[in-house]
């Protein structure tokens, strides 16, 4: 029990939580780079995944990567962040979903997450853990992120 | 964002892209990016038919987890995502008269596909892709083997 509250601290610590927000946040903007660069193979990335309709793939492929640039960014300035934060949450749980669904049908896939080099690593389970590290590093910073080292309450404070 | 960056971007690409799996002019379903002078594709009954010629060789291209949890039986795992490591070992099982039939799971994936271009492009004359691949093959009930 005492460990458990000694976690819950350590976890929610606005110290860790800032930790928390800048490596997701380098993450998706350095996820975001080669996808912007490349966005013929990233299109070619999302057909492989089978999941959405063939006249969504190409408008995903080229607007998907600005998303996590933006939201990226947003969460290393502390713009935003509770936003931010909820966003790159809700793309983890619809990539865990797609991932998980070509796990089950046993699809060999490169997942693109970083790269959209046709030979990338693939890596299945391995990524199903690291979504979900990033899933929970995502609402750490949304429900305890406390404006710590953010533009935002460096702006408010300049208001106030 | 994306969309503008996108229509000024050299990179850019249509918004309304072509990705939907084909039918070849054998009437075959294949992956959009397959192109007429590929290595021909053959149907799941041709598939058959050359599996009981002894002169054929099928040549598995998925990971070789995939391969042992179920394959075509008597097939070879030749791993396309792993193509240098296992060429030594598989190529010198692979004499360039024989028919060489590659497969992958299915018309999802194109590996069976990249895997009998480089064959060809090496200089084996015969080679032919199933692109219903694992699944439909495994859905008919043909011959599967696995290793434990």
């Amino acid at each position: 029990m005492k460990i458990f509250k000694f976690l819950i601290t350590v976890l929610t610590d606005k110290r860790v939580v800032l930790i928390f927000r800048l490596v997701l946040g380098i993450t998706f903007v350095y996820a975001s780079l080669d996808k912007i660069a490349h966005p013929d193979q990233f299109a070619k990335i999302v057909y492989n995944y089978k999941i959405l309709p063939s006249f969504l793939i190409n408008i995903f492929a080229v607007t998907l990567p600005w998303v996590e640039l933006l939201a990226g960014l947003f969460l290393i300035l502390g713009i935003f962040t509770e936003s931010a934060s909820l966003l790159i949450s809700l793309l983890l749980v619809i990539f865990l979903f797609a991932i998980s669904v070509n796990v089950l049908r046993g699809v060999d896939l490169n997942c693109g997450c970083f790269s959209t080099d046709p030979a990338g690593k693939k890596e299945g389970i391995s990524l199903l853990f690291k979504d979900f590290l990033f899933l929970f590093m995502g609402l750490m910073v949304f429900f305890f992120n406390k404006g710590f080292a953010t533009i935002s309450s460096l702006y408010r404070k300049k208001s106030s | 964002m994306g969309i503008i960056y996108n229509s000024l971007s050299p990179q850019g690409i249509t918004l309304r892209g072509s990705w939907n799996a084909r039918v070849n002019q054998d009437s075959l379903v294949v992956p959009y990016s397959y192109q007429e002078d590929d290595p021909p594709a053959i149907s799941l009954e041709d598939a058959r038919m050359r599996f009981q010629s002894e002169g054929t060789i099928f040549l598995d291209a998925r990971f070789p987890e995939d391969y042992k949890s179920g394959h075509i039986k008597g097939a070879i795992n030749f791993p396309w995502e792993e193509f240098e490591e296992y060429s030594s070992q598989v190529l010198s099982k692979l004499p360039f008269d024989k028919e060489i039939i590659t497969y992958c799971d299915g018309t999802e994936c194109e590996t069976s596909l990249l895997l009998a271009r480089e064959l060809r492009d090496m200089g084996y004359e015969n080679v032919k892709t199933f692109f219903g691949g694992w699944s439909e093959w495994q859905k008919a009930g043909f011959p599967i083997e696995a290793e434990n």
